[in-house]
């Protein structure tokens, strides 16, 4: 469930259909994942949508903010860098 | 989220200057980071940070030079991790183009494949794998509902 979530958030009924289960299980299933902060549901008109809570357990996206900024910062210092280089030429 | 991080710079100097700022040990130090670097092929280095706990992070970048193009292109791999053995790895690129009597750098940072999150351990996994995997859990499931459906 939590790989086919992580390539698109799904309905609870499409997300059924890919499981030899009954619904209620399907939905037992759902509720354990919810309760343990992997997923979140959302109601989008009067389907239940489930979606996957990827900060629960990817660390992936903490540092990939990070090297945006980290970056972002570091080629400021160059610039600065360079720039005095310029100036005492 | 798109596990590419890009930055393009524009600096005022030449590309051979820029060049240099990449290249040289105690230059990159002034703007980076403490390092070991060469521009040798292969040659393995590390660039040194502080710690970061929070983030499961021992302080080294671990890296390798995979490409040198002079006053062109520059790419090393960029490893990291808490210190056990596992790591996250990625690939910096630089590129430096020669425009407007000064040098255009583009930085990509990507690659991303963790050893240790959920996530990429699907992602590494053989389809071939995973389709086994899918299988076995519907027997399980099957097993476990007492049904005998297929």
């Amino acid at each position: 469930m939590l790989y086919l979530l992580s390539k698109d958030s799904l309905t609870i009924n499409s997300l059924a259909d890919n499981f030899d289960m009954s619904r209620p299980a399907v939905s037992k299933h759902i509720k354990v994942l919810y309760n343990a902060g992997f997923i979140s549901i959302q109601d989008i008109g009067r389907e239940r949508h489930c979606i996957l809570k990827q900060e629960g357990f990817n660390e992936l996206h903490k540092w990939l903010e990070y090297f945006d900024a980290f970056w972002g910062s570091k080629l400021k210092s160059l610039e600065a860098l360079l720039n005095e280089r310029t100036n005492k030429k | 989220m798109a596990k590419i991080i890009q930055h393009q710079f524009f600096y005022p100097n030449p590309p051979e200057l820029v060049w240099e700022y990449l290249t040289k040990p105690e230059l990159i130090a002034q703007w980076l980071m403490k390092n070991d670097f060469e521009p040798t092929i292969g040659h393995e280095f590390n660039f040194h940070a502080s710690p970061m706990p929070d983030m499961d992070f021992d302080g080294i970048f671990y890296c390798k030079v995979l490409e040198i193009v002079p006053f062109k292109k520059l790419s090393y791999s960029w490893n990291f991790g808490p210190g056990d053995g596992s790591f996250t790895t990625s690939v910096v690129n630089w590129t430096l183009t020669e425009k407007d009597n000064g040098t255009e750098l583009l930085l990509i940072h990507r690659g991303f494949e963790g050893t240790n999150n959920f996530l990429s351990m699907f992602n590494s996994m053989e389809k071939g794998w995973l389709e086994l995997v899918q299988k076995l859990l519907k027997v399980i499931n099957a097993t476990a509902n007492g049904t005998t459906q297929a």
